[in-house]
């Protein structure tokens, strides 16, 4: 019996169609598997199904009756999603958690001791070992996570979405994990699981549907015939060249390298890499792999154990971004709004900011050598404003990353470290980054350039690092072997 | 809704506190007689000169994203040290430069126990208001100070410069100051820029840390001025002088935060916000309203005022 049906479901955002046209369906009493590349839909997708997104076209229905969500609450009932992030209270009890919204009361009063007979007897039906008097922060992380799948499940759902559930867990806690997935499937659960980690969607799944850039692939059954290697050349996409126009470039003499940089804090462990002038140097890797914290470390001034970072062939240390950015280093932080932008600020104010000591004389800044800065800067950029004095915050995401890039125009870097320039802005705002890179790599810089969108890293560099676990596993050099970089990055661990 | 309208809104919104303003000032010249002659204009300015620098001291606070809830003691604490130190016998110029000291000192502590400390502000300088009130009625043992005072500092207070109160050059001269630091120095843009995105800012290469100890220590700075001008103005000092500059000094800044932009402090907004208490408080003073009224109308405007700013930040992120 189909529990879940999935037709024509579109999401369309502005400039970029997350979700186009998607068919497919759940069994009831399944383990169906989600997989696909960054940005292939599968967030967009869980989001719709939790209420979070409703859709810009096509439906879906639960038990043949056409669902309408208005809200998550409003789809738990329904469809539970045990996130990426627990949302777990974390001074709360267990069972304060367990009943977090559907708290029962007397005259106003919180009925305590019915809650936690009814919490116990409900936990009792899957034979788990969670404590739930204590509150949820003094619980381990598998237990944590067992605690928000516990919630998930008391409200009662038909279906069941797991969304990067082992991220956080140990090899055990995983097995515990998919027992407990297992037990849910015999009492007749439907299951919707999501990874980036294929040799457990290969372990768990009955059947596993690929999302590529929005569309449906394809819907396999698991067995003999499918292997990793089938399900990550079902992920990538062959056709793609003219999205990424790769500005040509001479490359030059090492212009930035790091030897055996190792941090017991950040957890760092004998990273070495170099970028030449001129070059692209991609770094790919899932969320959490480290690269961001890489960057930032290095970039901060971070203190570390040992390594050594020479730039333009002179040793480098720094203590601060300040220092950082004077002797030669731009950074365009992965999130813009948080920490790449004065939102409330004009453009004007958010382009000058870094310049301000070039501007200035004897602390006054000075008008005339502001305004043509700032032109330079916008023309140079293309960023689309009715005036300089236009807030940064009513600009489109792509214009807004554009001066997150011409805030460090005049700073003539030597490095630019480009963290995720291109997620959440349009096609075309996409390629005039891609643009601005390829020229200031032309400039003679070298590019450092941080990215989750395999398609465009493969695009756009000329040579890649992959990581994982805050460690370099590999590099890789032109002509790009996709599927081979993609094997490294998720990382084909027997569990 | 067609665009001409949305213009208007938007004009009305931007303007408003500037607008509600002139109405009140309109209003007051009209059915208050003596209101609108120059003598009474000047008594205005007069009237609002302490509480529009101590405000500009607090706008410094707002615009690096922290709060200072100690100048208004900070400002009693100065008056009272610098009429001690007066009446001592010591040189009014050397009494004047040790309080200004004082309350920059006040600034240094809050500063560098909010940056290097990391206790929020709001708590910081709570605990510092009370020291200050502590250490005044430590200085006085709860006496006002008396007596005479040298021509020179009260000039400071009580002079003209021709026509115009001494008071009004002094506090054109740190509204001006304040304005030219903020919108044409580097140090104010990089304090806007601290307090608009602070980790944004240290990726610039910003030191937000130095900006914010900047900012309480001017606030500190204003905060004695404010008592020292207060002392000259009285010719006395007594333990309790400022504390009601604290409403109205949150008062004239957040009127402030409405004008020009939406919810962003600003010296001149500050001054609009300063002016538009003097004039309330002018204007129904002469027109014979109870004082209790004065309180109810000013908070009500405020209320008014800030409501407007939110409308027009819905407006925004609607579109």
């Amino acid at each position: 019996m189909k529990i879940l049906e999935i037709q024509e479901l579109t999401k369309a955002f502005p400039g970029v169609v997350a979700l186009d046209s998607v068919n497919m369906d759940l069994e009831a009493g399944e383990i169906h598997s989600l997989v696909g590349e960054n940005g292939a839909g599968k967030s967009t997708l869980v989001k719709i199904l939790a209420g979070v997104y409703r859709p810009t076209s096509g439906r879906f229905s639960l038990m043949g009756e056409e669902m309408h969500f208005h809200s998550p609450k409003d789809a738990s009932k329904h469809i539970g999603v045990v996130h990426q992030e627990r949302e777990l209270v974390p001074h709360f009890s267990g069972y304060q958690n367990l009943f977090l919204g559907l708290e029962e009361t007397k005259a106003g009063f919180l009925k305590r001791r019915a809650m936690i007979s009814k919490a116990r007897e409900f936990i009792s039906k899957y034979h788990l070992d969670v404590d739930m008097s204590l509150p949820a922060k003094q619980l381990g992380s598998g237990q944590q996570e067992m605690l928000t799948i516990l919630k998930v499940l008391f409200r009662d759902p038909k279906i069941i979405i797991f969304d990067e559930p082992t991220a956080p867990l140990s090899i055990k806690e995983i097995e515990i994990l998919f027992t407990l997935i297992r037990d849910l499937r015999s009492k007749g659960m439907t299951i919707l699981y999501i990874s980036h980690h294929l040799s457990e969607v290969l372990e768990i799944s009955d059947r596993i549907t690929v999302l590529r850039n929005g569309k449906k692939v394809a819907t396999v059954e698991n067995g003999d015939q499918i292997s990793e290697r089938k399900l990550i050349s079902l992920m990538i996409s062959k056709d793609l060249e003219n999205q990424y126009p790769k500005t040509k470039t001479e490359i030059g003499k090492e212009v930035f390298s790091v030897k055996d940089y190792s941090s017991v804090r950040s957890k760092f462990s004998n990273i070495s890499f170099s970028i030449r002038e001129g070059e692209i140097a991609g770094f790919a890797g899932l969320v959490g792999a480290g690269r961001t914290e890489l960057a930032k470390s290095i970039f901060s001034g971070a203190k570390h154990e040992s390594g050594e970072i020479t730039l333009n062939g002179k040793r480098f240390t720094s203590k601060s971004s300040g220092q950082s950015v004077r002797k030669g280093i731009a950074m365009i932080p992965e999130n813009r709004r948080a920490e790449g932008l004065f939102v409330q600020m004009s453009v004007k104010d958010n382009l000058i900011v870094p310049h301000l000591s070039s501007l200035s004389k004897i602390g006054f800044t000075v008008r005339k050598d502001i305004n043509e800065y700032v032109g330079k800067a916008i023309k140079r950029f293309s960023i689309k404003v009715s005036s300089p004095e236009q807030l940064v915050r009513t600009l489109s995401g792509g214009n807004q990353q554009k001066v997150s890039v011409g805030k460090w125009m005049g700073e003539n870097a030597l490095v630019w470290i480009f963290d995720e320039p291109t997620q959440g802005i349009d096609v075309d705002a996409k390629t005039e980054i891609y643009n601005i890179m390829g020229s200031l790599a032309k400039n003679g810089a070298g590019i450092w350039f941080i990215s989750s969108d395999l398609r465009e890293l493969v695009a756009i560099s000329d040579r890649i690092y992959v990581m994982k676990g805050f460690k370099i596993l590999g590099e890789f050099v032109p002509p790009f072997d996709e599927e081979e970089i993609l094997a490294l990055m998720i990382g084909e661990k027997k569990s | 809704m067609t665009k001409k309208k949305i213009q208007i809104q938007q004009f009305l919104t931007q303007f408003g506190t500037i607008i509600a303003l002139v109405a009140v000032f309109i209003v007051f010249t009209s059915f208050v007689s003596g209101f609108i002659q120059v003598k009474n204009l000047l008594n205005i300015l007069r009237q609002i000169a302490l509480l529009a620098i101590i405000s500009e001291g607090f706008t410094m606070c707002l615009i690096v994203g922290e709060l200072d809830l100690s100048f208004a003691h900070v400002a009693s604490l100065t008056s009272v040290i610098v009429a001690g130190l007066i009446f001592s016998g010591m040189n009014p110029l050397l009494a004047i430069i040790i309080s200004l000291s004082v309350g920059a000192a006040f600034g240094i502590v809050a500063g560098l126990l909010v940056t290097k400390v990391g206790i929020p502000s709001l708590i910081t300088t709570l605990a510092t208001g009370i020291i200050a009130t502590g250490l005044i009625y430590a200085y006085t043992k709860g006496v006002s100070f008396y007596g005479k005072m040298p021509d020179s500092f009260l000039a400071l207070g009580r002079g003209n410069f021709g026509p115009i109160p001494s008071l009004v050059i002094i506090m054109l001269l740190v509204v001006f100051a304040a304005h030219l630091m903020i919108n044409n120095m580097k140090i104010g843009k990089y304090m806007q820029a601290t307090g608009a995105n602070k980790m944004a800012a240290r990726l610039a290469g910003v030191n937000t840390d130095k900006y914010k100890i900047l900012a309480l220590v001017l606030s500190g700075t204003a905060a004695s001025i404010t008592g020292i001008l207060l002392t000259s103005k009285l010719g006395a000092a007594n333990p309790e002088g400022a504390t009601g500059f604290m409403m109205d000094g949150f008062a004239a800044a957040l009127l402030g935060e409405t004008v020009l932009s939406v919810g962003r402090a600003s010296p001149f907004g500050t001054f609009i916000g300063a002016l538009m208490i003097g004039v309330l408080n002018n204007g129904m003073t002469l027109a014979g309203a109870p004082y209790y009224m004065q309180d109810i109308t000013k908070g009500a405007i405020i209320i008014l005022s800030v409501t407007i700013t939110s409308i027009q930040a819905k407006m925004l992120e609607g579109k």
